[in-house]
């Protein structure tokens, strides 16, 4: 028996050895950042443990400067984040889109795409970043690659969420007075089509394999399903009229949608399969949840509570609030880098 | 139909606005025209009366470029047709033309008194009427109209607001100052309401009638003197407040002084008279619809682009203004399109919900058409140089934000319910007034 023990080690060995190198490098490393609206800082995670591990200044004027959405590049390494001031009227030197290296926590490039940029969204290739740029009812598209802009166009009333869908072909764009979602052509850089969701629509997201948007209404307090090929609302989730939703994320597999309520400080679980509400968080959460995320493993919900300047750790399994962690003033949005 | 889980009045509420949208994708005509008529005060009664006027106009054209510009996205055309007249009739008489000649959809207007006139004319051809400058109960009550909507808040909605700030911060005893006549009397007993059932420990001290048009407010004053009040509430009109402050100011008595919030009375032009008047009593606090400072929902991004478009605040009456285009353009977007009935039946549907930048979904209470809303008080300050710093937001009711509660009974705590209402839409209720 000891001989075949020895064998089979061997044996072993040898297998692993012939492996792709791939499949053997570590884990990769997850880091979650929440941008502090108030705080003009950007506080980062360390997901494996929810230790703050450092806070990122973006602004020597707290107060003034207000880091609000984010967006990831497709690798994970890069962190975009929309920075404005609290005086909508005016394009100052700070409204702009600054890009974090993960893995330095630096800030390592800075882009102009229109005034007053509220968020931000990649396109799958990561070369195309797109603004809601909220004062203006424009919504602007840059190049990463050329540092052009590729178009400014116009959305309903104050835009706000903004998103690509996963072949990149087009960007929505939510207005958030108008009721509307703005459609881009992000190929032919022209506005395609323009129609009316739920009253006050904040966030859109798109279902992984892009056949579905989810746009979220805070005063209307639904969530529209949008056909994505289509570009038309095929049905509306109501969350009842004081669930303002906010930020929304989908789980990996795509099975669930996870709904921050902000003013309610709750979140809602929505089976995608159903569009039914399977649970509502609100024990243990943060104040006024505006942002939320899960990680890529879909092992940790990550929720930017604006009131609380705290972020709420959510276990999806439990659908509880496991921990939560002191972050900067105001947080905002919060999304998850990666270092590999 | 939406999917939820089982439905409360909130999440039915919620849910109704978003199955009437779907309907609306599909029933609105690509290509057409909406057009909404307004008619203002072209010789308004007072500088006051002025100030608000221009302001509405304002607020008009701004969401007309706002709306226009989205509309045209939607492949639509959207106009508002401005027009002025000089009195009540000649109100009737544009509101007429608006609806015969240029094919409204919707009127807007009531400043300058001329609320119940264009009532009358919406009523009898049946189209929508939005008034945005009359808070008079009575044209919610008695005068009441089916084709009649109020974005303006009510007189009962201020003076609940007014008692429910005063009273919470300790002005227990009051002494209401009101102009003879039936609108006087009314608002009196209304204020006393709200004092005395709406707020166990309030009392009214000291009362006095005065003559609309050129009050003596020497034997007022007297009264006010002996009575020693915490709180004076003066339910006149705009230059009669003025003049109030200005003979009171002198006595230097320590109460606080507050004025009916008419529209003409919330601008900053009025609060800058206020304390121009009395320094100090000219400097107190004051309730209004809303509030160029008003920095969340929103707001700040609203207020932002007025004041760099107009290079001043948006007052009230511009909030009105921008928010009746907005809901009526809206109505005719979401209802189905711009037929008269169709678009009455959006705004009077009690499931409909509007977002009119005060960070909650409101709607239009069924019993009497009033658009159920927050509030705001601010301070005037004394030391303020400039426009913008005149006032400074102090407060809010209701509060919005009461997570577990009912949004629209939270927005009930102020204004008449249901069975105070004397409104009978095409009923039994209907006054004299009728048109």
């Amino acid at each position: 028996m000891g001989r075949y023990r020895w064998l089979t080690l061997i044996g072993l060995i040898g297998f692993v050895a012939l492996l792709p190198t791939s499949l053997v490098q570590p884990a990769v490393r997850y880091r979650a950042y929440v941008s502090n609206e108030y705080g003009a800082s950007i506080t980062v995670l360390d997901v494996a443990t929810d230790a703050v591990i450092g806070t990122i200044p973006i602004s020597g004027r707290p107060g003034e400067v207000r880091p609000r959405g984010m967006a990831v590049s497709p690798d994970g390494r890069i962190i975009y984040v929309a920075l404005s001031d609290f005086q909508p009227i005016l394009e100052v030197p700070e409204d702009k889109i600054v890009a974090i290296e993960v893995a330095t926590n630096k800030v390592v490039a800075e882009y102009r795409v229109g005034s007053n940029p509220e968020r931000v969204a990649l396109n799958p290739e990561g070369t195309q970043l797109w603004a809601a740029n909220e004062n203006a009812a424009r919504a602007t598209g840059f190049d990463l690659e050329t540092g052009r802009t590729l178009g400014e166009f116009q959305t309903g009333v104050e835009p706000e969420g903004v998103a690509v869908s996963p072949d990149g072909r087009f960007v929505y764009v939510t207005g958030e007075t108008s009721h509307t979602v703005t459609v881009i052509d992000a190929k032919e850089l022209r506005p395609v089509k323009h129609f009316l969701v739920g009253h006050r629509p904040r966030f859109v997201v798109f279902s992984q394999d892009g056949s579905k948007a989810y746009v979220s209404a805070e005063i209307g307090g639904t969530v529209s399903v949008v056909d994505a090929k289509a570009h038309r609302v095929v049905e509306t989730i109501s969350l009842g009229l004081d669930s303002r939703p906010v930020e929304m994320a989908l789980s990996p597999d795509g099975k669930r949608l996870y709904v921050a309520g902000g003013g309610t400080s709750a979140v809602y679980v929505i089976d995608t399969a159903t569009n039914r509400v399977l649970r509502t968080i609100r024990e243990r959460m943060g104040r006024r949840p505006w942002g939320i995320t899960i990680t890529p493993d879909g092992r940790k919900i990550y929720t930017a509570n604006g009131l609380s300047d705290s972020v709420s750790i959510i276990d999806p399994e439990s659908l509880s609030v496991v921990r939560s962690v002191s972050v900067g003033r105001g947080p905002h949005s919060v999304v998850i880098g990666v270092v590999r | 139909m939406p999917k939820s889980v089982s439905l409360t009045r909130r999440q039915v509420l919620a849910l109704g606005g978003s199955a009437l949208f779907l309907r609306t994708l599909e029933g609105w005509a690509q290509g057409e025209a909406l057009r909404i008529g307004a008619v203002l005060p072209s010789r308004p009664g007072s500088e006051w009366e002025a100030r608000a006027a221009e302001a509405l106009r304002m607020g008009l054209e701004m969401a007309r470029d706002e709306y226009g510009e989205n509309a045209a996205l939607l492949g639509q055309r959207l106009d508002v047709v401005l027009r002025e007249a000089r009195d009540r009739e000649a109100a009737s008489q544009e509101a007429e033309r608006l609806i015969r000649q240029e094919e409204v959809y919707a009127l807007v207007g009531g400043l300058g008194g001329q609320a119940e006139a264009l009532m009358g004319v919406a009523e009898r051809l049946r189209v929508p009427f939005l008034n945005v400058g009359d808070p008079s109960d009575r044209l919610r009550n008695e005068g009441c109209r089916r084709y009649a909507f109020h974005l303006e808040a009510s007189a009962a909605m201020y003076l609940d607001a007014l008692a429910a700030w005063f009273v919470q911060a300790g002005f227990r005893s009051w002494f209401l100052v009101y102009p003879e006549g039936r609108e006087g009397q009314a608002l009196y007993q209304r204020a006393r309401k709200s004092l005395l059932e709406r707020h166990f420990g309030a009392r009214e001290v000291g009362r006095a009638v005065v003559a609309p048009a050129r009050p003596d407010f020497r034997p007022v004053l007297e009264a006010l003197r002996r009575a020693r009040p915490q709180a004076v509430l003066l339910l006149l009109g705009a230059e009669a407040q003025l003049s109030f402050l200005a003979q009171y100011e002198p006595l230097g008595l320590p109460t606080q002084v507050t004025g009916f919030p008419y529209p003409e009375t919330q601008t900053r032009a009025f609060f800058a008279a206020s304390r121009a008047r009395a320094r100090r009593a000219g400097a107190g606090y004051r309730a209004v619809l809303w509030e160029a400072k008003l920095d969340a929902y929103g707001a700040r991004e609203l207020n932002a682009r007025f004041l760099e478009r107009y290079r001043r605040p948006m007052d009230p009456s511009a909030w009105a203004g921008y928010q009746s285009v907005k809901i009526l353009y809206e109505a005719a977007a979401f209802g189905g399109g711009p037929e008269p009935a169709r678009v009455r039946a959006y705004l009077e549907n009690p499931q409909t919900v509007f977002d009119v930048h005060k960070g909650i979904g409101v709607s239009f209470r069924p019993w009497d058409h009033q658009l159920r809303q927050s509030l705001y008080l601010v301070k005037v300050s004394p030391e303020a140089q400039g426009v913008w710093d005149l006032a400074t937001l102090v407060g809010e009711l209701p509060a919005i934000y009461r997570p577990g509660t009912d949004p629209v009974e939270r927005l009930d705590q102020i204004g008449d319910l249901r069975r105070e209402s004397r409104c009978r839409f095409g009923g039994e209720g209907w006054g004299a007034t009728a048109g």
